[in-house]
């Protein structure tokens, strides 16, 4: 069972990639506003083609990842948001400096995982949308998707939006072969924070950034 | 597993039970009361791995051209597929079922005894199963979380589950079990762990690298995935997560050890 685990975090490996760089978008500008299965579609497309174009992404150097998170999956995902729902009911007690530290710290983590896995976004890798379920009006919605690759088996992917009144749709959260990211993390934040404080957190996440 | 094997498991878990190793951590989760034993046997289970099972797969990966170790991966697969049908057939899911073996007769066909995967490349995803969900669907709730040795995060139920998919694999003749020949049952479970652990070796990789501690991220993301695998591809917005934070017992707790609080919510039905 033990390797049944692994080979699934080893597709949510390579999901993340195509998966949180498919919250992106340069040139399409996806629009927030609108529907969101399309927002996703679009940012997910532009996104792809952006890593296949630039092959010193796609081998993970992580000043180019960097850069490129910066620019096209900043102004869609709001990691701020998935990172005070990881630490749960702990993010009232930090102070607005710590909660800010922390968002960064995680989102440095966030960047280290994907950049080991852009490796296997190949020319042939594809992401398509599968049927939209739930109520599109909802302020908080799930898109699902499956990304295809050239050898290996394809990858549902699920991102989970809030729709905020002035930035419009923002993912917060993802899904990967059922395993959702921020649930991943609660328990591992709750245990460090335990241990050593929400310092301790920040500390220990910087500390695997290095 | 021969004796030697049994008796170092046997030691590791008694040097573990005697000192701190296996105390119970601060932050109990409900789905996990045997956290202590648990990660004893996770460790043990990863130092095993480190001097064992890794660098053989890695020396595997070095040595065997990437189709070669495709084709093996992909006819363990294909093999495989019959035993995933006989459960997707056994919960009722009978899409999944007639799709399974429609994979394991084109593959074994037109994918020449399963080394590629043609099934996968027009479109019909390998639906993965087995008996431990099976036992799921039936209505057997996933019980304690437990780490085997060797085989790594199970829970009762999984683990049940796991005596199943042996039987089954070797009552469908899809494991290397049903072999006869010894000498060939032995070399084919040996190229089917290493191909199993080598196709695994960028996730445990990741895994080092990202994760705060190993141990809860691994399990987190097996009752996920289990939950999910249940819940099988008819999801609706019930199973998302829910993160609204039980805090309003605002009794908030200072650096020292937490009170016992669930941190996740448990994997609904």
């Amino acid at each position: 069972m033990r390797f049944t685990v692994h080979s699934l975090l080893q597709r949510l490996c390579f999901a993340a990639v195509a998966g949180l760089i498919a919250a992106t978008a340069a040139q399409a500008k996806p629009d927030p506003h609108g529907a969101p299965d399309k927002f996703v579609l679009d940012a997910a497309n532009e996104a792809l083609s952006a890593l296949k174009a630039d092959g010193q992404l796609r081998s993970g150097d992580l000043a180019r990842v960097n850069q490129a998170v910066d620019t096209y999956i900043l102004p869609y995902v709001n990691f701020r948001k998935t990172t005070q729902l990881a630490a749960g009911r702990f993010w009232r007690q930090a102070t607005p400096e710590q909660q800010t530290a922390l968002a960064d710290a995680f989102r440095g983590t966030l960047i280290r995982t994907y950049s080991g896995a852009l490796t296997g976004v190949t020319q042939d890798t594809t992401i398509k949308l599968l049927p939209f379920r739930g109520d599109p009006n909802a302020d908080d919605v799930v898109v699902r998707s499956l990304i295809t690759q050239a050898n290996g088996q394809p990858v549902g992917v699920d991102y989970r939006l809030e729709k905020d009144p002035q930035q419009g749709w923002r993912i917060y959260d993802m899904n990967v072969e059922g395993i959702w990211l921020i649930q991943n993390y609660r328990n591992q934040f709750a245990q460090q924070i335990n241990q050593s404080g929400i310092d301790g957190l920040i500390k220990a996440l910087n500390q695997r950034n290095q | 597993m021969n004796m030697p094997t049994t008796a170092r498991f046997a030691s590791a878990l008694a040097v573990c039970a005697l000192t701190a190793g296996c105390a119970a951590p601060g932050n109990p989760d409900p789905r996990d009361p045997w956290e202590g034993f648990n990660r004893g046997v996770y460790k043990f289970n990863d130092t095993v791995d480190r001097a064992l099972f890794k660098p053989v797969a890695q020396a595997y990966t070095y040595v065997t051209p990437q189709p070669v170790r495709s084709c093996v991966h992909n006819v363990f697969s294909n093999v495989g597929d019959l035993w995933a049908a006989a459960n997707s057939f056994l919960q009722g899911r009978g899409h999944d079922f007639v799709n399974t073996l429609g994979r394991f007769l084109f593959n074994t066909t037109m994918g020449v005894g399963g080394c590629f995967d043609v099934a996968s490349a027009n479109g019909a995803r390998k639906i993965p199963n087995d008996f431990g969900t099976t036992l799921g669907v039936w209505g057997f709730g996933q019980g304690p979380y437990l780490v085997l040795p060797f085989f790594g995060a199970s829970s009762v139920r999984d683990g049940v589950g796991l005596i199943g998919d042996w039987q089954g694999g070797i009552v469908t003749y899809t494991s290397p079990g049903a072999v006869e020949n010894i000498r060939w049952r032995n070399s084919l479970w040996g190229l089917d762990l290493v191909d199993t652990r080598a196709s695994l070796l960028d996730t445990t990789d990741m895994v080092d690298r990202v994760a705060l501690d190993p141990y809860s991220f691994v399990r987190d993301a097996y009752l996920q995935r289990r939950a999910a695998m249940v819940r099988g591809t008819a999801t609706g917005d019930d199973s998302l997560p829910d993160y609204s934070d039980d805090a309003d017992d605002a009794a908030a707790p200072a650096p020292g050890p937490a009170p016992a609080q669930p941190a996740a919510p448990a994997p609904k039905p």
